[in-house]
């Protein structure tokens, strides 16, 4: 049986607690719903998403694993409407933008990033056979 | 019918500064002249204004999502996208459509044309550029130089004065970010490498002050060259289009699209559409200047002959896009003093081509991160914390060849109406491109072939040659004076009569040329 089909509403909350822990506001929730309906009107909904939803998969995980195989556009999509929304608000600016110079930091940062990296890839690698996701 | 002295059509860079030098004369600039849309501007860094105010949606999103257009469009430079520059490229789809399967840039409509979003970078044509065109720089000197003094050029004499020009009159040259006065720190020490491979660096001339110029303040190093039309500091067209009306120079009416021309009588005939009202309008003039941006010029011409078979040349300047990082910056937070406007200029004299390729650097800090998130390798969190602590670190040399002219290569006019344009795709020279990235890696930064992108044709959006310059022209050619051979008044004073396109930004050029046959055609009219 196929999944319910979740409203941007419920997509834009689901993404922003797998990509960023937490509830957003509810503005971000808004403009995410209106930036589809503007920009993507002949969007149903993705029934990628909805399997994701239902199963509560790790976005991170599997849109990776699917860019990495040329799949899952409509994913990466939606993930970047989410990233350019919170891009512009105050909150978010830590995940964005580096102000002060710590090198040390830096280093340690990105290689836990390239760690975090490689987990999510194998776990995306996963899940997507696991769950037949394309 | 009531004739005006000259008609202008067009108010970028070639429309404004030939009405600039028809002062005194009756001269009216028709334009569709779409203009910055009215709101909440930024003011101040444009880091400190996102961590401070709350939510900079208006501003660096849009209310319309305007800086999403590449996820549902054909990609376009992201500096024409955000929600206050997009005006640069409003309407040109529907107003002035072009088909084609090659194509991929940008035509203007605004008031200023694609200047308003340009990276300001204003260069001299040495004889060397000047090959094949009718004229010299003896022809062009003089209004170079009153461009230099009237909008104000920053830079500096250095390595790159036998390609740019000695200039005494140039305005002290804008800060350097840290990462690009590192680099041209270790470009001097290891000079004698860079010099042996007939490959030079130096600081870019740009109409961007540093000092306050004639009513003009000078830059502040806010970083919002992304999101903020008119910036003081750069110069725009609009500028002296502004000047020219508030001192009852011309009249300027913006909201038309001209169509076509016709010679009767001595005088010149405009044809042009209101869009407000959607009636047809005749304007009258005693010279014609047509300056409507390359491709719309062209439409304009071949509309005139009613010639739909006839394919024009076209050139714009293939490019190749090459990151560079410095390892050792990573993680140096931003600087004061970043900015998005061009750092460096990077000259490879190639002697087998005998032409030279000309470089602009650019650092990394002045778009969304969210633009080029997923044009990285890794996971989504990680992307980011990469774009976070290696973006002060990295700059992007976009590198410029000359235009090359194919018979692949075209504008043509259908019947319908639409502007067919075709690129032929011609690829960057590797061989360079190699010599670069050996150069960098000799001086401590890190690039890579595979990083290269290369832009599809039109992107450099430096359209020429649609109706060239010759000493003898024939149909479809232009004087050395940019009179359209077959007219008596009519003359083309932007890119379209470029004889041919060197690697050089051609801006300052198209202001020089305009000026230099604004100023004939108003001692002719006397």
């Amino acid at each position: 049986m196929s999944a319910a089909v979740p409203s941007l509403d419920e997509e834009a909350l689901y993404l922003h607690r797998s990509l960023f822990g937490g509830t957003p506001d509810p503005v971000t929730i808004e403009r995410y719903a209106a930036a589809h309906r503007k920009l993507f009107p002949s969007d149903t909904g993705s029934p990628l998403l909805a399997r994701m939803v239902s199963r509560g998969l790790d976005v991170e995980a599997v849109e990776f694993a699917l860019r990495r195989r040329g799949a899952g556009s409509e994913l990466t999509r939606r993930i970047q409407i989410l990233s350019y929304l919170v891009e512009a608000r105050a909150r978010y600016q830590h995940y964005f933008v580096s102000i002060e110079p710590d090198r040390g930091t830096a280093v340690l940062e990105l290689a836990a990033a390239v760690i975090r990296s490689s987990w999510k890839f194998a776990k995306g690698e996963y899940l997507v056979r696991r769950h037949g996701l394309r | 019918m009531d004739c005006v002295d000259a008609i202008v059509i067009g108010s970028g860079p070639g429309g404004a500064f030939a009405a600039y030098g028809l002062r005194g004369k009756r001269v009216l600039v028709l334009d569709v002249g779409r203009d910055a849309p009215a709101g909440d501007r930024l003011s101040g860094n444009v880091y400190d204004l996102r961590r401070t105010r709350d939510d900079l949606f208006p501003q660096l999103i849009g209310e319309e999502f305007e800086s999403l257009h590449n996820l549902y469009n054909r990609p376009i430079s992201l500096k024409l996208k955000s929600p206050f520059m997009s005006f640069v490229v409003r309407d040109w789809r529907r107003l002035t459509p072009v088909v084609s399967k090659t194509f991929e840039g940008v035509i203007s409509l605004a008031k200023g044309g694609l200047a308003n979003a340009w990276g300001a970078g204003v260069y001299r044509f040495t004889d060397r550029d000047l090959r094949g065109f009718p004229i010299s720089v003896e022809d062009l000197q003089p209004f170079y130089d009153e461009l230099t003094s009237r909008i104000g050029v920053s830079g500096a004499n250095d390595d790159l004065d036998p390609y740019f020009a000695h200039d005494d009159a140039l305005l002290p040259p804008l800060a350097l970010s840290p990462l690009f006065s590192d680099l041209l720190a270790r470009y001097a020490q290891a000079r004698a490498d860079f010099v042996r491979e007939r490959t030079f660096l130096g600081r870019p001339r740009l109409a961007v002050l540093t000092q306050p110029w004639n009513g003009r303040s000078a830059y502040q190093y806010e970083n919002l060259e992304f999101f903020q039309p008119h910036i003081p500091a750069i110069y725009t067209p609009a500028y002296t289009i502004d000047q020219l009306r508030s001192e009852g120079a011309i009249t300027y009416l913006s909201g038309r699209l001209v169509e076509r021309f016709h010679e009767r009588d001595g005088q010149v005939r405009v044809y042009a559409r209101n869009l407000d009202t959607g009636e047809a309008e005749v304007w009258c003039g005693r010279k014609l200047c047509i300056a409507a941006g390359t491709l719309n010029t062209a439409r304009i011409v071949l509309q005139s002959a009613a010639e739909y078979d006839k394919r024009l040349p076209l050139l714009d300047n293939p490019m190749a896009c090459i990151p560079f990082i410095s390892l050792g910056r990573i993680g140096a937070g931003l600087a004061a003093n970043d900015s998005s406007l061009a750092q460096l200029n990077w000259i490879v004299d190639d002697l087998d081509s005998g032409e030279t390729i000309q470089g602009t650097l650019y650092g990394a800090t002045g778009p969304l991160r969210s633009d080029v998130l997923f044009t990285l390798p890794l996971s989504f969190r990680a992307n980011l914390t990469l774009l976070k602590h290696v973006a002060p670190a990295a700059g992007l040399l976009m590198l410029f060849y000359p235009g090359i002219e194919t018979p692949q290569s075209y504008v043509r006019l259908r019947s319908s109406g639409e502007l067919e344009v075709e690129f032929a795709q011609t690829g960057g020279n590797p061989a360079i491109e190699r010599k670069i990235m050996r150069l960098l890696r000799r001086i401590g930064y890190l690039s890579h072939p595979a990083l290269i992108d290369r832009p599809g044709m039109g992107q450099a959006l430096h359209y020429a040659g649609a109706l060239p310059m010759r000493a003898a022209p024939g149909p479809f050619q232009t004087h050395a004076d940019g009179r359209l051979s077959g007219t008596a008044h009519v003359h083309i004073v932007d890119g379209a009569c470029f004889s041919r396109l060197p690697s050089k930004n051609l801006t300052f050029t198209i202001m020089a040329n305009a000026l230099r046959i604004g100023r004939r055609l108003a001692r002719e009219l006397s």
